[in-house]
């Protein structure tokens, strides 16, 4: 048995104690943790033979797929620091990530290679047919690579203190930001959630999240712990879910709130046959409506709910155990194991039960920072406020922007945000990335954007915009442009023109006045 | 029930995406709507909607896949395959 200090270790573990175990599923396809430990040693060979030195960064473009999962084990074996570009992403977001943290090695489907600016990076790992464009000097076909090597065993030395991925996510200067995340921040991460989801090699956990989610990333690292079963689900149409759920009779689904409003659309084929395997299904990234919450209630009534919350910087913070469910969805429950929540008031004191103060995060999952911004990492880490003095080297904790409350019993409730962030579909989204991308249509002089509550979404992203053309009133081009270079959560659902947006008294536009004046529409 | 064939309903789910989604662009009937990034899942619930209300059809659970809805060249043989 190999110490569990990086995610590869978790892979070679499950396959050393149960070889001919499935550990991956896709369509039709199994794939057992022995076909993923040789799979892995392949293409990890492949990846040094391309020069990837330990501590790069290796990006995988690609739709969830076996590849992808072997992709990420690969890098982290060959020291690298694996990159998932979610799939939905457009070439400017995903160029723009390829420079941020130069990638210099991508791993994608041709179709999306094809994509991208001849050049982008120095070797492509494609799957599919040969990419027509010249994304990368050289070109290596994933299946070839695969299907020759894995015999050998390459493996660098690699700490729980080297990096282990970027997760990137929206930044308030109108461009993502990757969060810096180590092998330790992974490899605990899985532990602790699926000591409290009480993961066992038995499970078969239906994985329907992006890997470039932290949160979906962590049903890969917790499978592979325990020597589960993951089942790699493309479509989130009630149909091929509720299909997937039954021939593949998982036990364990994580989702985002407009998840469960999918899944909903069958409560007649839910109530006429339950989904009796399903042990337990956990929430995150927003909050799920009361409403959604008590009708998974009545139609799983043998599933354990877990809701939990977690942000990026951090991985996983808190949970609601499933007992403690009546406490409302508003309730964020307690620390996750091994970590403390702080909450912290305007005087820099921890706050009294009742009194609103800011989350902040104490763990073994706090990450290392936004890469390369030193700025935002600064106001976001900072040093454990209630440490001794005496400590010369400083603990980082993680200021969260979210304010949350605590009653007597311990228990956490979320209140709002500090800042202007948009949460929807899961994803959160800072109004200057939506912003940014209706200024760069060339058309628009000015855009003020923000959320609405949204009874499925969280919220949607209302724009309102001025045009440099006054005449012109369409928004239609507007649309047009967004959705071909943009991720669809980041569109907005609605586009308002008004000749002028309100400017605050130092000339920048008005926030809260434009959202007010759309809020009540 | 009235007949629709899937040339009927191409336009119309056309219409439907170009109004609530994409803005003018016109996209070809077998450009794939899902995986390329123009719909999401909640969008084709919605979409869904449209259709049942337009076409007077019922989607059943088990038929809301992404073989059906993949396309809208897919999406019109199964108004079509409804109202037959």
């Amino acid at each position: 048995m190999y110490p569990e200090f990086t995610v590869h270790h978790l892979l070679h573990n499950a396959a050393e104690r149960n070889p001919n175990k499935v550990a991956i599923v896709e369509g039709d396809a199994e794939y057992t943790y022995e076909d993923l430990a040789r799979s892995t040693s392949a293409l990890c060979a492949a990846f040094m033979e391309a020069g990837v030195q330990k501590g790069d960064r290796v990006g995988v473009y690609m739709e969830k797929s076996w590849e992808a999962v072997v992709a990420m084990l690969a890098a982290s074996q060959a020291g690298a620091a694996f990159v998932n570009v979610n799939p939905l992403l457009k070439p400017p977001q995903v160029q723009y990530i390829a420079g941020d943290c130069d990638i210099r090695v991508l791993v994608g489907d041709s179709a999306k290679l094809d994509t991208l600016e001849p050049a982008m990076v120095g070797t492509a790992f494609y799957k599919g047919d040969e990419p027509s464009t010249s994304v990368a000097g050289s070109l290596r076909d994933v299946a070839e690579v695969l299907r020759e090597g894995g015999d050998g065993h390459p493996e660098r030395t690699v700490l729980e203190t080297d990096l282990g991925t970027i997760l990137y996510t929206s930044g308030s200067t109108g461009l993502p930001k990757g969060v810096a995340t180590s092998q330790s921040n992974l490899v605990v991460g899985a532990q602790i959630v699926s000591t409290y989801l009480e993961n066992t090699e038995d499970d078969r956990i239906l994985s329907a999240l992006p890997f470039s989610f932290d949160y979906g990333l962590n049903q890969l690292t917790t499978s592979i712990r325990v020597g589960a079963t993951l089942i790699l689900q493309h479509s989130r149409l009630p149909g091929d879910l509720l299909r997937g759920l039954r021939k593949h009779e998982a036990t364990g689904l994580a989702g985002v709130p407009p998840l469960w409003a999918l899944l909903l659309r069958s409560a007649k084929a839910l109530e006429e046959q339950p989904l009796e395997h399903l042990r337990y299904i956990t929430n995150s990234g927003g909050r799920i409506p009361q409403s959604n919450l008590e009708e998974l209630r009545r139609l799983l009534p043998n599933t354990k709910i877990y809701l939990m919350y977690g942000l990026t910087e951090a991985f996983r913070s808190t949970y609601l155990p499933p007992e403690e469910i009546d406490r409302g969805t508003e309730c964020i429950g307690k620390a996750i194991p091994n970590t403390e929540i702080l909450v912290i008031n305007k005087d820099g004191q921890e706050a009294a039960p009742g009194e609103v103060g800011e989350l902040v995060h104490r763990g073994p999952t706090v990450a290392w920072g936004y890469w390369g911004k030193e700025e935002e990492t600064r106001r976001a880490y900072r040093p454990h406020p209630f440490a001794p003095p005496e400590l010369l080297i400083q603990e980082q904790v993680v200021y969260s922007g979210d304010l949350v409350q605590r009653d007597e019993k311990g228990y956490l409730y979320f209140v709002g945000r500090e800042d202007n962030m948009i949460k929807t579909q899961g994803y959160r989204l800072s109004p200057e990335e939506v912003e940014n991308l209706l200024v760069s249509t060339g058309v628009v002089r000015e855009a003020c954007a923000f959320g609405i509550t949204d009874p499925d979404l969280g919220q949607q992203v209302v724009a309102v915009i001025s045009l440099r053309d006054g005449d012109e009133s369409s928004v239609d081009p507007v649309r047009e442009y967004c959705v071909k270079n943009a991720p669809p959560y980041m569109v907005p659902k609605e586009i308002h023109v008004e000749n002028e947006l309100p400017k605050t008294p130092s000339g920048k536009i008005d926030r809260q006045t434009v959202r007010n004046a759309y809020a009540d529409r | 029930m009235a007949v629709y064939t899937a040339d009927d309903a191409v336009p119309e789910i056309r219409g439907w995406i170009q109004e609530n989604v994409t803005g003018s662009r016109e996209i070809p009937e077998d450009e794939l709507l899902i995986e390329k990034g123009y719909l999401t899942s909640l969008q084709t619930v919605e979409l869904v909607m449209f259709l049942e209300d337009r076409f007077g059809i019922n989607v059943e659970d088990e038929e809301f896949s992404e073989e059906n809805f993949g396309t809208i060249r897919a999406i019109a043989e199964l108004v079509e395959s409804k109202t037959e």
